[in-house]
């Protein structure tokens, strides 16, 4: 094969072109701080869209591009379940074509991890304080 | 009485004391006599002990019922030693020796003798020590350890009697486990001695013997905590500190007890920031070895009731807790706002002499003068001027040398327990007599009663009183005046007429003999005083104060009524009691555990509590507090750290900081001579002390009315006098 | 045979491991005071008129200042009394010695006869000691529990009688032998037991003594040795001296 001296012109063209012209484009690149072309695999329930391009070497060829409405605030942990093993290379069977994956009535729903929100888990102490402070009378 | 008897039965006790105190001795001292300890030769008093002359070359023999300060019993025969040519070991602790005895600590007799007595201890002796609270500092396990058989011979599998004995329920503070006893008798001699209350004692002989109080009665002493201490085994320990903690996982820090006036010196035992208790430390001068009940169980007091954080009082009148850069300018505002004769400062009973002398100093740079103390001392005459004058001048050693102790208006066992143990303890041994002006109350020795009105010491002063002879016929005697009278409308008579009394008896006295005392009833008035701050609050009253500045002072002897409209009270200490109830602004500062503060006891002596644990929460130590106050008021301290304010207390008053040291003061003859022109009219009611019962001696101050401790300890004495076996004795 | 079926049960029915709890060995009286419905503090307890004069007899005995040495005589004169010692009894003799009430429940604790719960009118002691057990005295024990119808330890339902064992009393020439109240009744048979306990019962006092015919402690059988008339001065003496 010849050597295509186009391609990387090619694949620009067509980067640009999937993520929306120049425009979307530069609005991903901001958000990403990286363009791809690839193959829409799939979405699952938060709006996170996963893609997959084996023209990137291992490791880069399966990807996610989290919901817009989250816009910087995306986190790994936003990544469900069904997806994680798709996406890290566990498997390689994308989530509605895999056999294997049980659902029971009692799975909870996947939350993103919430460190640092106001919904963040803070642990309590059970046992008394060591020293008691006074609590001033109250007029009322 | 066991006056008589005791001293009788303690022929060698009486010379010890005899010769180590009376110091001019009439008789000409004994020859020595030589004996030889382990073939160390040691020149001895006649009647000196076995044990006592070992100790002397360094040798100690175990024991367990010997106790220096207790009259020997010789029952649990621990302290058998082998003398050349006896055919039999001797009771080291009971044995007199004799001259030229040679004994022998380490032969092969005395080993056995041990290991015989510590099998027979170990047979009737459950061995629950992983679960008994005296693992780790018990006589018996480090005895056995050290003199005990390598091997047991205990092969009664079947159990088939152990000896096992009832616990006694004797109060809140004293936990007993009654099985664990090895009779040793040291909590029923202490009681009996020391404290005075005939309460322990043994019921049974032979393997059925237990030491108990035989009717279900609580040991009502304000000393009982002492016999824990006593205790060799973990038969009575500390029922607060039960199950607490193991004595190696404690941090231990040398401390002085400031919940009353003596200035015991005490341990506090600290873990992970916390203290877990107060054990008391050896000092000859001050307490022996011996602690209150207050000093030593009101420590979950300091857990109790803390102010954490600065607080201020919002525009509906709640305290509510800020931060301290607010509360330090609202502080600084206030000061600042106000004239300076409308600032006042008033110091209560625990405060440290640095923080004493930073609030005095910040207060004098804003141009008041108006420094107080809350336990009023009366300033006619020569007031505070003299040292003499407020304080105990003969120190608490010095009353074994008394021939006559004079107790004016004070309740010593209650005000100040280790001064009454004192007292009690010359009555004993040294001949004392004790005579009381004031009411009738058990001081758990015999005395005089004089009368309760202060015309009696009118009667005393010129001579018409019936016991005026004995007075006069003491050679050294020690009038001990309660500073409650001091409170009294009259208090300024009633100290001029002591004086007096104290002038005149000193003619017929020793030369140098000490005679008058003040005993005060709180830790940091003698410091305050030194420092120059007035005593008593009914001066600034007076004046249109804008901002009080109260420093721990919790009594309520001012109140937000006082001030003019729109005046701010200022509190800073550590607990939220009357003072911080009625205060605008609270400054979280430290107590004496939490910082290294100087205090002076009744008697003159400085001497520094240190840092057992860390204030708690944003609290904070006093003086550094008052020194960041100063920076914002516009008028810096210039001192940053402790060695900083403790060179400034060098200036006002060097004593402060020679910690340990008995600053003495004498100029009584100058002060009568002030004196004299104080109109000498009293009142007609009858001299009387707050702390009469024992149930009043618990809860004195913000610590101890905070400890949960303390008002169970009320509770129970309460309880005990509604039980049909209590017999009115406290 | 019932431990061992015990230890069969144990192994084969519950092989458990269960905890040991040992025996509890009690004295047969107790060292603590408890409030009961004859000993308590209620009781009112007083010298009469004349055992008072005889307290104040036997405090004079003792020097000044060691007055408290009279509590054992009038502790036994209290308990001579009233019978037994209740503990209004020994406040009293607390109080009259002005001395701690400890002090004296360590004495009426420490001596065995002292007796601190009710008693019988009469207190039967046997000794069943070695010499005296030797000569019969589980007969004794055995008559003497029969007959007031009451274990060692126990009192009769008439309240006359109550029976201890107790150790040698000092009179095993004469064994066996009870002691009751003051008296010492020896040489006894079972008849002789009966006899006594029955006249006891029926308000007679029996003669304290011996029962065998004996004065004393001599020898049963007349005497062996010393039979003759005492022999003056000069009883084998050398003529010329």
């Amino acid at each position: 094969m010849a050597l295509d001296l186009f391609r990387p012109l090619k694949n620009l063209y067509k980067i640009v072109k999937q993520n929306g012209g120049v425009t979307g484009s530069l609005y991903k690149l901001f958000r990403q701080d990286e363009l791809k072309w690839g193959e829409l695999v799939g979405e699952d329930k938060f709006g996170n869209k996963y893609y997959k391009n084996d023209y990137y070497f291992y490791g880069r060829n399966r990807w996610v591009e989290y919901n817009d409405k989250v816009w910087l605030d995306y986190d790994g942990s936003q990544v469900c379940p069904e997806w994680y093993g798709w996406l890290h290379y566990k498997t390689d069977y994308l989530p509605h074509e895999d056999p294997g994956r049980p659902v029971y009535p009692w799975m909870q729903a996947h939350t993103q991890n919430l460190s640092g929100t106001r919904q963040q888990y803070i642990p309590y102490t059970t046992t008394k304080p060591k020293i008691e402070a006074w609590v001033p009378p109250s007029k009322k | 009485m066991l006056r008589l008897p005791f001293s009788r039965g303690l022929p060698c006790v009486r010379v010890v004391w005899s010769a180590a105190v009376r110091g001019t001795a009439s008789n000409p001292a004994p020859e020595k006599i030589e004996v030889f300890v382990d073939d160390k030769s040691v020149l001895v008093d006649p009647g000196t002990t076995v044990l006592q002359a070992a100790a002397m070359v360094g040798v100690e023999i175990p024991r367990f019922c010997y106790h220096e300060r207790l009259s020997v019993a010789g029952n649990c025969r621990m302290c058998l030693v082998e003398v050349e040519k006896s055919p039999k070991p001797v009771a080291a602790c009971a044995m007199p020796v004799m001259k030229g005895w040679r004994i022998k600590t380490n032969s092969e007799m005395t080993r056995r003798a041990r290991e015989g007595v510590m099998e027979f201890l170990l047979v009737n002796h459950p061995l629950d020590c992983p679960i008994c609270d005296q693992g780790g500092e018990c006589d018996l396990q480090d005895q056995s350890m050290a003199f005990g058989s390598d091997r047991s011979r205990f092969t009664d599998i079947h159990h088939s009697g152990k000896r096992a004995v009832e616990d006694k329920d004797i109060g809140p503070l004293v936990k007993t486990i009654m099985t664990r006893c090895i009779h040793c008798t040291r909590c029923i001699r202490f009681a009996s001695e020391v404290a005075g209350v005939d309460d322990l004692g043994t019921t049974g002989r032979g393997s059925d013997m237990q030491v108990g109080t035989y009717i279900e009665k609580m040991f009502l002493s304000e000393l009982s905590g002492n016999i824990i201490d006593l205790c060799p085994v973990g038969a009575l320990t500390s029922k607060p500190y039960s199950f607490t903690a193991r004595p190696w996982e404690t941090r231990k820090t040398e401390s002085i007890d400031v919940l009353d006036a003596v200035g015991s010196n005490i341990i506090v035992s600290t873990r992970t920031g916390e203290v877990l208790r107060i054990l008391p430390r050896l000092n000859e001068d001050i307490n022996e070895e011996w602690l209150a009940d207050k000093a030593r169980f009101a420590y979950d007091g300091l857990k109790r009731q803390r102010l954490m954080t600065p607080m201020m009082r919002n525009k509906d009148g709640e305290l509510v807790v800020v931060d301290w850069e607010d509360a330090l300018i609202a502080t600084a505002s206030a000061l600042s706002h106000a004239q300076p004769d409308e600032i006042a400062g008033i110091a209560g009973g625990l405060v440290d002499a640095e923080a004493l002398v930073a609030l005095k100093d910040l207060l004098n740079r804003l141009g008041s003068e108006n420094l107080v103390t809350e336990t009023i001392f009366p300033m006619e005459g020569s007031g505070t001027d003299f040292r003499t004058n407020y304080l105990a001048n003969s120190t608490i050693a010095g009353i074994e040398e008394a021939d006559l102790v004079l107790l004016v208006g004070t309740n010593p066992r209650f005000e100040a327990p280790l001064y009454n143990s004192r007292i009690r303890k010359s009555y004993l041994h040294n001949e004392q007599n004790v005579a009381l002006l004031g009411p009738k109350i058990n001081l758990t020795y015999d005395y005089e009663h004089l009368g309760d009105s202060a015309s009696d010491l009118k009667k005393l002063v010129d001579g018409s009183h019936p016991f005026s002879a004995k007075l006069k016929a003491a050679k050294r005697p020690l009038i001990v005046l309660g500073s409650q009278q001091l409170a009294r409308s009259d208090g300024a008579a009633i100290l001029s007429h002591v004086q007096q009394l104290a002038k005149k008896l000193s003619s017929s006295a020793e030369p140098d003999w000490k005679i008058l005392n003040v005993l005060h009833s709180n830790a940091s008035q003698v410091a305050a005083l030194d420092l120059g701050y007035k005593a008593g609050t009914a001066e600034i009253r007076q004046k249109p104060l804008k901002v009080v500045y109260l420093l721990g002072a919790d009594e309520g002897t001012i109140s937000p009524n006082d001030l003019a409209s729109g005046g701010v009270v200022i509190y800073q200490g550590h607990h939220g009691d009357v003072g911080a109830s009625m205060a605008d602004i609270v400054l979280p500062g430290a107590a004496y555990t939490e910082k290294q503060g100087t205090y002076v006891n009744t008697e003159g002596r400085a001497q520094q509590t240190l840092v057992a644990v860390t204030p708690p929460g944003l609290a904070r130590e006093d003086w550094k507090i008052i020194r960041a106050l100063s920076e914002l008021a516009g008028y810096k301290l210039p001192y940053d750290t402790l060695f900083e304010i403790r060179d400034r207390l060098d200036d006002i008053a060097p004593h402060l900081t020679r910690h340990g040291e008995v600053e003495e003061a004498s100029f009584l003859d100058q002060s009568v001579e002030l004196s004299k022109n104080i109109a000498s009219s009293f009142d007609s009611s009858p001299i009387d002390v707050k702390q009469k019962h024992l149930e009043d001696f618990f809860m004195t101050d913000a610590i101890s009315r905070a400890s949960p401790t303390m008002a169970k300890c009320v509770q129970a004495v309460l309880k005990q006098k509604q039980s049909k076996y209590y017999e009115g004795e406290v | 045979m019932q431990s061992s079926l015990r230890k069969v049960f144990r192994t084969f029915v519950c092989p458990t491991r269960g905890f040991k709890s040992s025996p509890a060995s009690c004295h047969d009286s107790l060292f603590v005071h408890r409030d009961s419905k004859e000993d308590n503090l209620d009781v009112n307890f007083e010298f009469t008129p004349e055992n008072r004069k005889r307290a104040d007899a036997i405090i004079s005995i003792y020097p000044e200042g060691h007055q408290r040495a009279a509590v054992i005589p009038l502790l036994d004169l209290a308990q001579r009394q009233y019978g037994w010692l209740p503990i209004s009894a020994m406040h009293h003799v607390a109080d009259l010695l002005n001395m701690p009430k400890m002090r004296v429940y360590e004495v009426a604790t420490f001596y065995t006869m002292f007796i601190r719960k009710p008693i019988g009118k009469f207190h039967v002691q046997v000794c069943t000691t070695t010499p005296c057990w030797l000569r019969g005295s589980d007969e004794i024990v055995d008559c003497i529990r029969k007959k007031i119808g009451a274990d060692v330890g126990g009192t009769s339902k008439d309240g006359l009688f109550t029976l201890s064992e107790v150790e040698c009393l000092g009179a095993c020439v004469n064994a066996p032998m009870v002691q009751i109240n003051d008296d010492y009744y020896e040489d006894l048979t079972v008849q002789d037991t009966e006899e006594i306990l029955d006249d006891l019962k029926n308000g007679k006092k029996p003669r304290a003594g011996p029962r065998s015919g004996r004065y004393a402690a001599e020898p049963a059988g007349g005497l062996t040795s010393l039979t003759g008339e005492p022999t003056g001065p000069g009883f084998k003496v050398r003529p010329d001296l």
